[in-house]
This record gives C-alpha cells, sequence and structure tokens, in this order.
C-alpha cells in the first residue's frame, strides 16, 4: 500500500508547492486596519489621556476636499511616573496609513501646531485637525499625541472614505518669495537631471579602468606577480592624467552646481524646528468632587465597579452620564442613546450602570458604577490585571438636569476578583 | 610551454599543442575568453553585492537624515553621512587596491548603492507609501566616491587618500548636494510661522510614526560661531571623516586577507 511517506516532489510538485505558498500570504492576508490600539498596555492608556468629543467630519470625501478632525483631551493626572511625561515634549499627531490626506491645518486651544509643544497633566485642550484627501481608500483615522521618549498615543478613530483619483490631486504652497509650487513634483527634474549626471561621471570613472577586459583575473596575477611595492606601476601616466582630469571635473560640476543653486535660489532658510506653547482651556468651577472608595474588576462578567463618594457643591442635581477608560465610552442608558457611528467606534451604548438616584445641591454620598461589556475583553483592558502596575485611569462625566457637564478624573488601585 | 604577452605581463599560458593538460583552457585566446567571463561575472555582482550591504549600513546608521528632506540639516547630515560612507568605501578601496590595483572601490560602492537606494526610495517610499518623490529622493555621494578613489590614483598611499581624499569625501557632501536642496529651503510663511518647504511638507505629508520632534536637526546654539554652521561642520566632519577611513582601511585590511577564504574552501 502506497503511504504518504512515499509521495515524492518532482521538480513540477515542488514549483507548485512554491507558488502556492508565494500566493497563500497575499490571498489570505487580511487588510491591516488597526494602528496597534490594543497593544499598548491597559493601564497606560488609562492613564496617559483622556479623549473625549471626537469628531471626524465629514466621514465620506473625494480627493481635494477636507476633513475636520476635532475634540478634547485632558492628559491624566495619574501619568505614570517612569514614563517621559506629556509636560515635557509632545507633538499633536494624526494616525493614518502614509500619507493619504495631507495636513492642512493643526491647532490645540487656536494655536497653530506645526512644531512639537507641551500639555499639563489634568488641564483640558480641544484640538483641532484639518486634512484633505489625497489618495482615494477608506481609512482608520485617529488623532494621536505623540509623546517623546514615550510614544504615541492613539485616540478614537473613525472611518472616512475617500473617493476620486489621486491624479486629480491638487495642491500647491505659495513661498516668501512669492513663487507658488507643487509640493508633489517641486524640484523633481532637478533632482532627477543631477543625479543622472553624476551616475554619468561615476560609470565614466569606471569605464576608463574596465574600458578593454579582462581586467579582475589579468590585474590580480599581476599584482601577485609583482608584489606590493612594485604593483603600483599598473597605474599608468594616462591613468593619472585622467585621474587629474577627474578631479578638476568633478570639482568643477560640484562649485557649479553650488553657485547655480545659489543664483536660482538666493533666499533660503534653515531647517525650522523649537517648541510652541499652549495654554490649556480656562477650567471651570470644580462642582461635583469625587473620591474613589474601591475599584474591582470581576473578571467573569468582564464587569468593572468602581466604589466612590460624590460630593455635589454646585445647584443643581447631578448624576454619572458615562465613564471613559481607554478610548472606551461606557454610556448610561437612562440618560443618554448614544450608538457606535461605526463598526469600530468604541461605544457600549448601555454599559454603564448607576445604582444611585442623582446627588442633590450640598449632598455626599457613596455611590457604585458598574461599567460592563465586552468591550474590556476585546480591547484588551483586562490585561490590567497582569501588569506590572495595576492601577486604574478614567474620566467620569457628569450631568446636571439642565445638561450641564462636569468633568472628574478618577483614578486608583484596581482589584481583580476572580469569582 | 607559451606564456601571455598581453598588457599585464607574464601570466603563465596553457600550451597551444601538444598532450592534454589538466586546465581547462587550451590557448591564450580562450584564456582571455574566461578571464572576460570573469569580469562579467564578478563586476555585477560585486556591484550589486557592495552597493546591497551599502544599502543596509546606511539605512542603520543615516536612516531618516537621508530619507527625508526635512532632516537634511546643517549640523548633523552632513557629520553623519561622510562618517558612516566612509566605512565600505575605506574596504571596498583597500580591497580593489590591494588585490587589483585598481582605485574604483568608493565609486564603484557608491555606484552600486544609488542604484539600490533609488530602487529603493522609488519602490518602498514613492509606490508603497506614497510620498512625493521628490521629498524622499536619496542624497547624491557619486562625486564623493570618485574624488576619493582619484586621490589613491594619484598619490599610490592610504596616507595621502585619507589626509587629502577622505577630507575631501566629507567636505564636498554639502556642496554637492545643494542643489538639490536649495529648493527645499526656500522660506514660507504657514499659519504664522517662517518655515522652509521641507518643514512644511514634512508637516503636511503625514507621517505617524514620524512627529515633529523626533527630528535630530540642528537647533540654536550660544556658542562662539553659530551661524557658521556649515563650514564648521563640513571640517569637523572631514576630520573624523579622516580618522575613520584610517581605522577602516586597517580592519579591511584584515577583512580581505586570504586566509578567511581559505578556511572557507
Amino acid at each position: 500500500m502506497k503511504t504518504i511517506r512515499h509521495i515524492r516532489l518532482d521538480r513540477w510538485g515542488a514549483l507548485a508547492l512554491a507558488l502556492l505558498i508565494t500566493l497563500a500570504g497575499p490571498l489570505y492576508s487580511p487588510a491591516a486596519e488597526a494602528h496597534g490600539e490594543r497593544a499598548q498596555q491597559a493601564s497606560l492608556r488609562m492613564r496617559t489621556m483622556h479623549w473625549f468629543d471626537t469628531d471626524i467630519q465629514p466621514r465620506k470625501i473625494a480627493v481635494n476636499e477636507t476633513i475636520r478632525v476635532s475634540g478634547r483631551f485632558m492628559p491624566s493626572k495619574s501619568w505614570p511616573e517612569h514614563i517621559r511625561s506629556v509636560e515635557e515634549t509632545a507633538f499633536l499627531n494624526i494616525g493614518v496609513p502614509g500619507p493619504a490626506f495631507v495636513r492642512v491645518d493643526s491647532r490645540v486651544n487656536g494655536v497653530a501646531m506645526i512644531r512639537s509643544t507641551r500639555f499639563h497633566l489634568g488641564e483640558t485642550y480641544e484640538y483641532e485637525v484639518v486634512l484633505k484627501g489625497r489618495a482615494p481608500g477608506r481609512y482608520h483615522v485617529h488623532p494621536v499625541i505623540s509623546v517623546e521618549g514615550a510614544g504615541p498615543i492613539i485616540g478614537p478613530a473613525f472611518w472616512v472614505e475617500v473617493t476620486g483619483d489621486q491624479k486629480d490631486f491638487q495642491h500647491t504652497i505659495t513661498t516668501m518669495t512669492g513663487e507658488t509650487i507643487n509640493p508633489e513634483t517641486y524640484a523633481l527634474s532637478t533632482i532627477l537631471w543631477w543625479n543622472a549626471l553624476w551616475f554619468v561621471i561615476g560609470i565614466a570613472w569606471m569605464a576608463w579602468w574596465f574600458r578593454k577586459l579582462p581586467v579582475i583575473m589579468p590585474r590580480y596575477i599581476k599584482v601577485q606577480d609583482l608584489g606590493d611595492d612594485q604593483a603600483n606601476q599598473l597605474i599608468t601616466i594616462p591613468d593619472m592624467i585622467v585621474s587629474v582630469l577627474f578631479v578638476g571635473f568633478v570639482m568643477l560640476v560640484i562649485a557649479g552646481g553650488f553657485f547655480w543653486a545659489n543664483y536660482k535660489y538666493p533666499i533660503t532658510a534653515v531647517l525650522q524646528t523649537g517648541k510652541v506653547e499652549v495654554e490649556p482651556l480656562p477650567m471651570p468651577p470644580q462642582k461635583v468632587e469625587v473620591e474613589v472608595n474601591k475599584a474591582t474588576y470581576r473578571i467573569p462578567g468582564r464587569s468593572f465597579q468602581v466604589e466612590m463618594t460624590v460630593t455635589n457643591r454646585g445647584e443643581r442635581p447631578v448624576q454619572v452620564g458615562e465613564f471613559s477608560a481607554a478610548n472606551i465610552r461606557f454610556i448610561n442608558a437612562k440618560m443618554f442613546d448614544i450608538k457606535p457611528q461605526d463598526e469600530h467606534d468604541l461605544v457600549a451604548s448601555s454599559g454603564l450602570r448607576v445604582e444611585s438616584a442623582p446627588i442633590k445641591p450640598g449632598e455626599t454620598r457613596t455611590i457604585t458604577i458598574y461599567a460592563d461589556d465586552a468591550l474590556w475583553e476585546t480591547y484588551r483592558l483586562v490585561s490590567l490585571i497582569n501588569e506590572p502596575d495595576g492601577r486604574f485611569a478614567a474620566l467620569l462625566m457628569f450631568y446636571d438636569d439642565q445638561g450641564t457637564r462636569y468633568l472628574n478624573e478618577i483614578q486608583g488601585p484596581m482589584i481583580p476578583s476572580f469569582g | 610551454m607559451n606564456t601571455t604577452t598581453g598588457a599585464y605581463g607574464t601570466g603563465a599560458a596553457p600550451d597551444t599543442a601538444g598532450p592534454p593538460t589538466k586546465s581547462a583552457v587550451r590557448n591564450v585566446q580562450e584564456q582571455m575568453a574566461a578571464w572576460k567571463n570573469i569580469d562579467y561575472t564578478l563586476i555585477p555582482i560585486f556591484s550589486i553585492l557592495i552597493g546591497g550591504v551599502t544599502v543596509f549600513l546606511i539605512a542603520l546608521t543615516v536612516g531618516d537624515w537621508d530619507y527625508w528632506q526635512d532632516w537634511r540639516d546643517r549640523r548633523y547630515w552632513p557629520l553623519v553621512t561622510p562618517f558612516s560612507l566612509i566605512i565600505p568605501a575605506a574596504i571596498f578601496n583597500y580591497f580593489f587596491w590591494k588585490r587589483f590595483r585598481l582605485p574604483i572601490g568608493a565609486t564603484a560602492m557608491i555606484l552600486g548603492y544609488m542604484f539600490g537606494v533609488w530602487v529603493s526610495r522609488y519602490m518602498n517610499f514613492h509606490v508603497f507609501a506614497n510620498f512625493p518623490m521628490n521629498f524622499v529622493a536619496p542624497s547624491t555621494f557619486i562625486g564623493m566616491g570618485i574624488l576619493l578613489d582619484c586621490t589613491l590614483a594619484l598619490s599610490r598611499s592610504f596616507f595621502v587618500t585619507g589626509l587629502v581624499g577622505a577630507f575631501l569625501f566629507a567636505i564636498v557632501l554639502y556642496p554637492l548636494n545643494w542643489i538639490t536642496m536649495a529648493p527645499f529651503h526656500v522660506p514660507v510663511e504657514y499659519n504664522g510661522y517662517l518655515v522652509t518647504v521641507a518643514d512644511l511638507m514634512g508637516y503636511q505629508y503625514i507621517r505617524t510614526a514620524i512627529p515633529e520632534y523626533v527630528r535630530i536637526i540642528e537647533e540654536s546654539t550660544l556658542r562662539t560661531f553659530g551661524e557658521a554652521v556649515t563650514p564648521l561642520t563640513a571640517f569637523f566632519a572631514g576630520f573624523v571623516t579622516l580618522l575613520n577611513y584610517y581605522l577602516w582601511v586597517w580592519i579591511g585590511s584584515l577583512l580581505t586577507q586570504n586566509r578567511w577564504l581559505t578556511r572557507l574552501i
């Protein structure tokens, strides 16, 4: 009986197998859609940046049209000490796959963010980024705060579709010398002919030495025969004359290119860098005070439970409307009807359960909230129990009966519950 | 027994008559044809090999300074680039000179590198990552290689080649590439800031993994001669490059000894 051990691959079989393996990758591989937001440690996602009010409008544009990415963020007061702080150097960035858009403008609290800056912990900032569609496709667009020495902190994202053809993309820059340029092709012809010229010169130098083949073996044998001291006679007088000519020509071309560039571009500037300063948004008086008593994550139920003492120093009763941690929004469905806006919008529409009536003005009460949703699992926040620093931080949003919002960051140790 | 009488002297040639020998070639013509085939085979292999090695080396050591127009500053790019590029230049300089008395090592290496890096920038940065080609086009170094090789041909001395050629190798980098860089240093006023075209393109063409602060470029300084950055950097680059040349010629002399081959074979 023929068993599998008797099957041999002939050359066509081997070729077919190689082709199969080669093609299997591209045919099987799904599109890369995420930017690694799930890969970062859960506690760091929670304790670095609280993003809220994120919006992107419109969600479908043609090439050359613009979208506006906007929202707010609050650097966490619980920022880990061992992570380089956003208070040193940070940059408002955008998470997209390459330059599918060009960034027309970006601002934080109205300050243009072409350069790096710094942000203060516990303060609130409002950002806006205007992007112009360049390459057709469907993109998951994230705001990002990049922190020097720490890495990117990725904000919530929405899908944006760009239609049309990149060939129709139009973009110009007006320089201070009054020239309007197309950055897609600017100075490309100069780059190409300059490089081509140098390839020709370089090949000419090589051609001189290889003008009469064979070269390698005869010269190798000759060097062996003559010995190191005498082998220099292989460099002939014509070789030396050509070398002198090449030195002169090369220096002439370099100088010519340099002076031509100075003639054509008489006004230039050095690359610009340095930080800009941006002031945080003015903070309203803190009318709701919160103190966390205990936070527990019950693993079987994917339920995060926080017991806290809340004091309402305002004039109107307040209730918890939203709990936001690591870009996941847990909504109190009794107060708001908020649905995910696309398949990757991290909203748990009824994920927040508050076992308490609204807190009256002047009242201090201990309440417990429950943030329950499978998003804890799918976005790998449960890995908090495996991390060396089991602390959480989140943004709690209280609302009064007139819809006024009060932001409170809560933070503390997280205790897992296994039963 | 016949001997060759060509330009390269007295290498033993096979018999043209008489009993068969163990040689694969039977006469001078066949010998020359075989040697030409060696040239046709080895020259492209050498070019691709040493160019590929250099693409890898420069990617590791120079990297972003040469990838993007908005990284080519006056302080670091003209220093790091020749310092790294002189490494393969010195090794191949030594190898081709010592084995073949050919002053082509630096030029051959840089030609291979330039070919490889143009393919890489076009395919990886332009076609795949979709950056404008002008923003990611490589700098050219071919003139630097020729100057180094010419110095070796004229001086026939690694000492002089280091002192003059390696120094020239470093200091001409900036003027050699200024013609392709100057357009990107034209100033622009953007949202109330003075920037260059390169800065602005770096901002507009989004690089998620390269925030603005990642650029290691010149910053202002209180030091004397703070405004004469380019010539000072060029001379300093020339000095450290010539030292590095000597170091890597010495390392090249160790790496290209016949005993490594005999141990392999």
